[in-house]
């Protein structure tokens, strides 16, 4: 039976103690059991706050001013104690790295039953069940720390499952999955939704969750709803560069804007057979008899723009990580400029190809944005002058101006995964390597920033590993595919991604973008983004 | 995410007992050692713990970075000790000189001696079996007990539920860090800092290792808030908590804890009585 309004929110207002500014103003919203829906907004727009204010991290963990009513099931939540909230509301955060706390995957499912004191039996038979619910039994007893992202936010899920909340609460749920596992999730979730619970889902992947039908969308924008309402009007509402919208939605509005927009020129060298970075028959793996990498030759050549895709756990960053240097081959070569990576240093090797690592976390220390940025050019034995015009360049690019004096470790994340990048670019290699770019980013921010790190006539090639398709319909001239620590595809975008069978056996999803792209292709002539596209057809 | 040792199922002493059993017997192991300098009774300890190292069933491979630390270290300090005689003083007061060796150098016409006596010798030795008895037995421990226990022995153990599970999540912080710290090392490397290159004063130097500290110390405490979080959203601590994990006791593991108790009084009467102290045999310094 459906329960209308089991989550209601009236007059929210939330400000932290740290911060100046609210950052939630006057949300009303209200939640029905048996229905998704989806939170949308930029970087910034208040939606983990709202999360946190539903699920009582605010104010049990985060201190601030806060005003207004929640009601979940008819109970105002202020009066009740976090333990009470969690048994009625589940939360499954962004990172599923950042929730799991079991050693095992059982330990984990029945953390929270443990923790309410049920019985051992009861306990056991949850797990089961939810594990059961999830298709994931067969995980019972591994350690979770050797599951794939998928599989972690699986288990993650479970966990919040076991403890049968009535309404779920997810936190960017598919920003770390491969586009396979995001559709499993959605569709898990979808399942959730008709079996009676209540799922907010917040997201800014809005195509990838418009296949499961919400029946509530709500855009939030400055810690304010810009729209609530049903799917099919939102296209009005939100802005399709704040978000990323399908294709097809994008392509009609963009035909009626006027003036048309110009798209950028990329810059990069005309491609030619030089090869800069070489790997020959590379074997790599940690444990005897456990390959990682299996057999990967190929050669990248000035000009090429290449986009890295694959499963969770395919062995993308293993591969990359051979590029810089940090891991050796344990058999086979890997020759940078002819020279082999073995009888270089990682900061020789930095001169020629800058990395930039999926996490920034774990590279800031500096106390000024400014600093951060001038040390990979100063250990690179740059000359002042030079250092205070590129550490300016690549501020700009990724537009962080005005931020040179702000400390990195206060920003959010999607500005640290920005001051990250800038801080590579800023070393001036002459080939550019990024993990996971738009990992944490809104569509806005990564779209800015790859569109002015292809202009720069920097770089003589630029390599990205992504789970984004759309990320390598529009930027990517070369593809690479790999797969269970082999190079499965290796060519042109537009002859590796017209082959879906292939793209679905690689736990890869074809896009709107894609599908559109591949449907004109006789008229293009090439892949292009969406308001391309608009002007072309 | 909080990663653990390398834990394997092995046929072994340690895996033989209930972990709660080891766990007591290991405290009073550590415990009746160092109430030890007499190199006969130190002989017993280093021979017990290198049974236990032996049949550990964990490969050298394995935890060979380990052994070379602790190899390195213990021999380090005991050449320390053994060539400059600091250190053991209060163990002698006279000291019965082997031979005086002089160095083949000098220092502004002044060339040092190497006084070698008994006593240092076997200080030197009595150093080596203690410390290494001590580390071999800590550094098996988190190689033999399954992580999933960690909450359930130290609650099997006496403490009660936040502090057992504070231990598991203490025990598996370390390799955690351990990650973290290459990742980081990793990721300034690729920013073209170079360890080796550090030098200046002791305050330049320290400076200079921000890029791995910072980091590594503020991912280490936004981890800690994410766990926090994490479960805080799980109802933790909320009142008795139930482990699903069960441990059982057998015959053979009341009979350790029995031995390790008695083991550990034994040593207590005996250090009453004054044995155990310094020794070096009678026959050599008469």
């Amino acid at each position: 039976m459906k329960i209308p309004d089991l989550l209601t929110i009236e007059n929210l207002n939330f400000r932290y103690l740290i911060r100046e500014e609210p950052a939630l103003t006057n949300i009303s919203l209200s939640f029905s059991s048996g229905e998704v829906a989806l939170i949308a907004g930029a970087s910034g727009c208040g939606k983990t706050t709202l999360i946190r204010c539903i699920n009582g991290l605010i104010p049990h963990s985060y201190r601030g001013v806060k005003s207004g009513r929640i009601m979940a099931d008819g109970k105002d939540l202020a009066q009740l104690k976090l333990a009470e909230i969690s048994q009625m509301i589940g939360t499954v955060l962004q990172d599923p790295e950042r929730q799991i706390l079991g050693t095992k995957v059982i330990n984990e499912v029945a953390f929270g039953l443990e923790n309410l004191g049920f019985n051992r039996q009861e306990i056991l038979e949850r797990v089961d069940e939810s594990l059961a619910r999830l298709k994931i039994s067969d995980l019972r007893d591994r350690d979770t720390f050797s599951l794939s992202g998928g599989e972690k936010q699986k288990v993650a899920l479970a966990g919040v499952l076991a403890m049968r909340p009535r309404i779920l609460l997810l936190d960017e749920p598919l920003a770390s999955l491969d586009p396979a596992s995001a559709e499993e999730t959605l569709a898990i979730l979808r399942i959730l939704a008709d079996e009676g619970m209540a799922i907010l889902l917040v997201e800014h992947r809005v195509e990838d969750v418009l296949k499961i039908h919400p029946e509530q969308v709500v855009f939030m924008s400055n810690g304010e709803v810009r729209y609530q309402g049903n799917a099919e009007d939102l296209d009005e509402s939100i802005n399709y560069r704040d978000v990323k919208l399908p294709a097809p939605m994008i392509i009609e509005r963009a035909r009626n804007q006027k003036p048309a927009v110009s798209f950028p020129v990329f810059e990069l060298p005309a491609s030619n057979r030089e090869s800069l970075v070489s790997f020959v028959d590379v074997e790599f793996n940690y444990e005897e008899g456990v390959p990682i990498l299996h057999g990967i030759s190929l050669d990248i050549h000035q000009g090429d723009v290449i986009a890295v895709l694959g499963p969770n756990g395919a062995g993308k960053t293993t591969l990359v990580k051979h590029a810089i240097g940090l891991l050796k081959p344990k058999a086979g070569q890997v020759l940078i400029g002819g020279q082999d990576t073995c009888k270089m240093s990682v900061a020789e090797i930095a001169q020629t190809l800058g990395y930039v690592f999926q996490s920034p976390s774990h590279m800031l220390f500096a106390p000024t944005v400014e600093e951060e940025l001038s040390f990979g050019p100063q250990n690179l034995g740059h000359n002042k002058d030079s250092i205070t015009k590129e550490v300016k360049e690549a501020i700009d690019i990724v537009n962080l101006s005005g931020m040179e004096q702000i400390p990195p470790l206060s920003l959010s994340f999607g500005q640290q995964k920005r001051v990250s990048i800038a801080a590579v670019l800023a070393m001036r290699s002459k080939i550019l390597v990024m993990d996971e770019p738009s990992a944490g980013q809104d569509y806005r921010n990564y779209i800015d920033f790859m569109d002015a790190i292809l202009q720069l006539p920097n770089f003589d090639a630029i390599l990205f590993i992504t789970h984004d398709i759309d990320l390598a319909v529009i930027y990517a001239n070369r593809i690479l595919m790999v797969n269970n620590g082999q190079l499965v595809a290796d060519g042109k975008p537009q002859d590796i991604l017209k082959d879906y069978d292939h793209l679905h056996k690689n736990r890869l999803v074809p896009t709107s973008l894609l599908d559109v792209n591949l449907k004109y292709l006789g008229k293009t002539g090439r892949f292009m983004r969406a308001e391309q596209l608009a002007q072309v057809l | 995410m909080l990663v653990t040792w390398r834990y394997q199922e092995r046929k072994s002493i340690i895996q033989y007992f209930d972990p709660r059993a080891w766990i007591i017997f290991y405290i009073c192991f550590i415990a009746s050692t160092v109430f030890f300098w007499d190199l006969r009774f130190l002989s017993f300890f280093f021979f017990v713990a290198l049974l236990v190292a032996i049949t550990s069933g964990i490969r050298w491979k394995e935890m060979r970075r380990g052994w070379l630390f602790i190899g390195a270290f213990i021999i380090f300090f005991s050449l320390l000790t053994f060539l400059t005689g600091r250190g053991s003083m209060e163990l002698y007061t006279t000291e019965h000189l082997i031979r005086n060796i002089n160095l083949p150098f000098s220092v502004f016409g002044w060339q040092p001696m190497l006084k070698i006596t008994w006593e240092k010798t076997f200080y030197a030795f009595s150093m080596i079996l203690r410390v290494f008895s001590l580390a071999s037995m800590t550094i098996l421990l988190p190689y033999s007990l399954d992580p999933a226990l960690y909450g359930i022995i130290f609650k099997g153990l006496g403490l009660p539920d936040k502090f057992a599970y504070g231990m598991d999540l203490t025990m598996r912080f370390i390799p955690t860090f351990g990650r973290d710290f290459q990742l980081t090392m990793d990721a300034q490397k690729a920013r073209g800092y170079e360890l080796e290159k550090i030098n200046g004063g002791l305050f330049k130097q320290v400076r200079k290792l921000a890029p791995l500290m910072v980091p590594v110390t503020i991912h280490a405490i936004a981890g800690s808030e994410d766990i926090i979080d994490a479960m805080d959203l799980r109802a933790f601590g909320i009142g008795i908590r139930t482990w699903i994990q069960e441990l059982h006791y057998h015959k053979r593991d009341y009979w350790l804890i029995a031995f390790s108790i008695l083991m550990l009084l034994l040593v207590i009467a005996l250090s009453l009585f004054g044995i155990g102290k310094f020794w070096v045999p009678a026959s050599l310094i008469v």
